[in-house]
């Protein structure tokens, strides 16, 4: 998934959003390492997320045994952890919520958006510290 | 809001599946034990809600690479390693 333009499946929705299932995923030219998650039915709503190997190469998602199952997820080469962007009219102050990744199946492009301990995991995590 | 008294051991089953049984009650709080089909999500309320407001905080940017967003992406680019996947013409 190079130039990534591909339309993603979230059975369950993103949190606070249940009603919207499909989000179509794409990366614009000029935007790398930046992608976007943007509502199908729902072209006003859209999302600025990254893979987190581009902000965190250590994160480690715990996935459950029913995520990865619901995933239908075998391979962790299959999957593709992407992290939801804050970012302020100052960029260097952007935050990645590292709480709720979205783990993507490629080979299904089945996605999930997954709750992790907010005691552990940071919601806003400052992408660049000390700016 | 149905209200119902239960006690220690005691539990409740919701739907015919979902079996929700008291295994604690101390002055701090009532442990809970959630007994559910897997494909049934269970969450605290106050993490599913700090990661929905995440989510409609970072629903704001459009797809339409405001300045912000160019500039995210430009600062991220520089503190990456060397391959540039973004040079690439496609």
């Amino acid at each position: 998934m190079d130039q990534v333009d591909a339309i993603l499946s979230f059975p369950a929705g993103l949190i606070g959003f249940p009603a919207l299932k499909a989000f179509r995923l794409f990366e614009p030219r000029d935007s790398y390492p930046l992608k976007f998650l943007q509502a199908v039915d729902r072209k006003d709503i859209s999302f600025t997320c990254v893979d987190v190997q581009a902000i965190k190469p250590d994160y480690v998602v715990p996935l459950s045994d029913e995520d990865a199952r619901s995933l239908a997820l075998h391979e962790p080469a299959d999957a593709m952890v992407l992290a939801l962007l804050a970012i302020p009219e100052d960029p260097a102050r952007m935050t990645a919520n590292l709480a709720g990744p979205v783990v993507v199946n490629t080979r299904t492009l089945q996605a999930r958006q997954i709750v992790l301990n907010i005691d552990q995991y940071p919601l806003a995590y400052l992408v660049f510290p000390g700016k | 809001m149905l209200v119902i008294t239960r006690k220690l051991d005691q539990s409740i089953i919701i739907n015919g599946n979902v079996e929700v049984v008291v295994t604690g009650i101390t002055r701090d709080g009532v442990r809970l034990g959630i007994i559910a089909p897997k494909e049934v999500e269970v969450h605290r309320r106050e993490v599913f809600e700090a990661i929905a407001a995440a989510n409609r905080a970072a629903s704001a940017q459009g797809a339409a690479l405001p300045r912000p967003v160019r500039d995210a992406a430009a600062l991220l680019r520089a503190r990456l390693p060397k391959s540039d996947p973004g040079s690439e013409e496609k």
